[in-house]
């Protein structure tokens, strides 16, 4: 994003000067600055929006704040709540620091995959102002809340730790269940922080000489360790020694009332993410001064000519990929959609239970890339792409095919990691899992090409750090793909508890043709000459 | 090379572009308004006007991307509208802005366009067009990586591959080097010697001349002047321009 010359920390991309040293002081003036620069790039962002769509936004953030209070001290009050009161909530209470450690990981590979979290402002756009890059990393840690994988995450520790602690007993002890959430969603704002920073750290290497190649190692080395620990089964001995029991320790003595011991790891937390933040400007700074090389080395690259192809769906199809595998985030957040859920699944030994929430989850995350917004991947070749002598019913079906055949290759390589631990199973999960593999990309492709026909956005794909639609819309997406591809997995695999193997086969019929009949009512608005024009001359430009 | 389908027979004389009354609304307002124009075979016709005057858009009417909101459109003998197949297979269209898929190869661009269009030994034509606006060595590279220019004349490039009987170019001359130009009014020349109607948008008068007999000057939507190159042509032309531009 920083790229202008009149930066006063000189722009993010260019040349390290000579003297680096004196850039890396801590200066309140910069940051002061910085604050004033993400003020304003808020508001410019803001002003985009249309005065309705403003009006749902606060609706819809109103909406999450009454939400993640509910979740934050409602299921103290359900029976069995509190570690005393029964032996599951005795159970939560001893996984909240593993929780508490899965809120870092998850922010964490949100913010890597995504090569230094998302942007405040589309380079494409900041290119013409001075962004710093202390701009850039504050900007970058207020969209990440922006992501559902993040909403969720905290919603799951503040409703796991009102379950674990309990009700309170009268006004001290409501005040301690406050104090106990205070200092969570205090750790879950300083594990953004710190997630931001190693983000930050590794998008340096990144970009650095063989880069790509240390981070591949750094990833195997992750995965060989995890490995590890499950084959020796020490998995529980390593969570026990996680830097987060003391979060959790600090959350009980809220709980209890036992102030001064609450204050000192609030404290800690507070005074952690206050140096994270700052570190996370510096190393921000570092990694934003080299340029982006696997993007730079897929557009210098020559790719090999191949035979004209055969058919008017053949060529269609072959340039439909190549905007896909040949674009760096795609390529890098499909591979992380793909492996990562496998990997978590093969450590913490998911049963045939839980797997077919699996294959959902991953087809919404593909659809996030760039589904929802397909018709971008064209971007200004949209225009020449309309003046091609082909049916746009053609087009339209070749681009849903492709969207289709991605999400189908990231969800079948995350079962077929994640089974190796998973038992055997019946035939009827066996079906369940397979109607699943068809029925939920089906159903992920029909709403991404119907939202990608009345919601398009000119956006360019090329940087790590881009999403095809603006924040908020994306929060709004995943949350109803996540919803929609989660009930479907727990409807249809459900049948297959019922013991037959045809009842996951049946049930998921209706899921395919309703997901049918939507995609031809997307299809039927797209051979709407006005409005196909329309999207064409938004992704455009 | 085979080029595609002609396109419904046009009686002699009888113009390649035909627009009458031409209106593009979006949204309700108006782009376009009371265009009309004409353009025969082996006649090149610029459309000339600053920034917003409706160039692009009457283009990408022309191009069967845009449908026009009232008026008589015909292309080759073809309403965009209700033949934009035929339409679509008639004219070689270089948009305004950019007009590449941005991770495609010019090459693969090529073979699409080859492709959809039945054309069969195309690749010889290619590769001479692709050496003739300098874009050989980048032949096989994607788009993304490319300037403004090289964007500027692979896209007219493209435009030409079919020997299209309209060839529409829309601002060909914006960034580019004087060889892609050299290159461009090229291709124009080409194109009107086999017969086919040029129609240049651009904004750039004197570059439009070199290739046009004719020019078109809009303003807010309209056509205010039919001239001939003559009467745009130096000193006095550019005076004459300038005051049908305010």
């Amino acid at each position: 994003m920083s790229t202008a010359v009149s930066s006063p920390e000189g722009p993010a991309g260019a040349p390290p000067p000579e003297e680096l040293p004196r850039a890396y002081h801590f200066d309140l003036g910069q940051v002061v600055r910085a604050l004033g620069d993400v003020r304003t790039l808020v508001r410019f962002r803001v002003s985009g929006i249309a005065p309705a769509s403003r009006r749902r936004l606060m609706v819809a953030a109103a909406g999450v704040g009454l939400l993640t209070l509910l979740i934050a001290f409602v299921p103290a009050q359900v029976p069995g709540a509190g570690a005393g009161a029964s032996a599951r909530a005795n159970d939560v209470l001893l996984l909240l620091p593993a929780a508490y450690l899965g809120v870092l990981l998850v922010a964490l590979v949100t913010a890597a995959a995504s090569g230094g979290g998302r942007e405040l402002v589309p380079r494409d756009l900041a290119v013409a102002f001075p962004v710093s890059p202390t701009a850039d990393h504050l900007g970058a840690l207020i969209m990440a809340p922006l992501n559902i994988a993040w909403i969720l995450q905290t919603w799951t520790v503040l409703g796991l730790t009102a379950y674990a602690l309990g009700p309170g007993q009268g006004l001290l002890g409501n005040i301690g269940m406050v104090a106990a959430q205070l200092l969570v969603l205090t750790w879950v704002l300083t594990a953004t922080a710190i997630a931001q920073v190693l983000a930050w750290a590794l998008e340096w290497v990144r970009r650095g000489p063989t880069g790509v190649w240390i981070l591949r190692g750094l990833m195997l080395l992750s995965v060989a360790a995890g490995a590890a620990l499950v084959a020796s089964g020490s998995v529980t001995d390593v969570l026990d020694r996680s830097p987060t029991v003391g979060v959790a320790v600090g959350v009980t003595q809220g709980a209890d009332g036992a102030w001064l011991g609450w204050m000192v790891t609030f404290t800690r937390i507070l005074v952690l993410g206050a140096v994270a933040t700052a570190f996370g400007a510096f190393v921000a700074r570092l990694a934003l001064r080299r340029a982006p090389r696997d993007e730079a080395g897929l557009e210098s690259r020559r790719f090999a000519p191949r035979r004209t192809p055969a058919s008017d769906v053949v060529a269609l199809v072959r340039i439909d990929r190549a905007t896909v595998w040949r674009s760096v985030p795609l390529r890098r957040g499909l591979t992380v959609l793909a492996v990562l859920p496998g990997l978590v699944a093969l450590a913490g030994g998911i049963g045939w239970d839980v797997l077919p929430i699996l294959p959902g989850l991953v087809c919404a995350g593909g659809a996030l890339l760039f589904g929802i917004n397909t018709w971008c991947l064209d971007g200004r070749g949209a225009l020449w792409r309309e003046s091609l002598p082909v049916s746009p019913g053609l087009g339209f079906a070749v681009r849903s095919w492709v969207l289709f055949e991605v999400l189908v290759v990231a969800e079948v390589t995350t079962v077929a990691i994640a089974v190796w631990r998973a038992g055997t199973p019946t035939t009827a999960m066996v079906a369940a899992m397979l109607v699943l593999l068809v029925v939920l990309p089906m159903q992920v492709v029909a709403a991404s090409m119907q939202w990608s026909g009345r919601r398009p956005f000119a956006v360019d794909l090329r940087s790590a750090r881009a999403t095809p639609a603006p924040p908020a819309l994306m929060v709004a997406y995943s949350a109803r793909l996540a919803l929609a591809t989660t009930l479907t997995g727990v409807l249809i695999s459900t049948g297959a508890f019922l013991g037959a193997w045809s009842f996951p086969v049946v049930m998921g019929v209706p899921f395919a043709l309703f997901a049918a009949r939507r995609w031809v009512a997307a299809r039927d608005a797209w051979l709407d000459r006005e409005a196909r024009v329309e999207v064409v001359r938004v992704v455009s430009g | 090379m085979t080029a595609s389908p002609p396109p419904p027979r046009l009686a002699e004389g009888e113009p390649l572009v035909h627009v009458r009354d031409l209106a593009v609304h979006f949204d309700g307002v108006a782009a376009v308004t009371q265009v009309d124009l004409e353009a025969y075979a082996g006649q090149g016709l610029a459309l000339l006007g600053r920034n917003g005057a409706g160039k692009s858009t009457t283009m990408r009417v022309l191009a069967g991307v845009v449908p026009a909101t009232g008026g008589l459109v015909r292309v080759a003998g073809a309403d965009p509208r209700l033949q934009p197949m035929v339409v679509k297979r008639a004219i070689g269209y270089c948009p305004d802005v950019g007009g590449l898929v941005p991770r495609a190869t010019p090459w693969e661009h090529l073979q699409l366009s080859a492709r959809l269009r039945r054309l069969r030994d195309w690749e010889d034509r290619g590769r001479e067009l692709l050496e003739r606006f300098d874009l050989g060595d980048a032949m096989h590279r994607v788009t993304a990586g490319f300037s403004h220019g090289m964007g500027r004349r692979l896209s007219v490039a493209l435009a030409a591959l079919h020997d299209p009987m309209v060839l529409l170019l829309d601002e060909p001359f914006d960034g580019v080097d004087p060889t892609g130009v050299e290159a461009t009014l090229e291709v124009i020349a080409d194109a009107r010697a086999r017969g086919a109607a040029v129609l240049v948008s651009t904004h750039l008068r004197d570059l439009a001349l070199e290739g046009c007999d004719e020019a078109l000057v809009l303003r807010g939507g309209q056509v205010v002047a039919s001239l001939t190159s003559d009467q745009l042509r130096g000193e006095e032309g550019a005076g004459v321009y300038r005051g049908l531009l305010t």
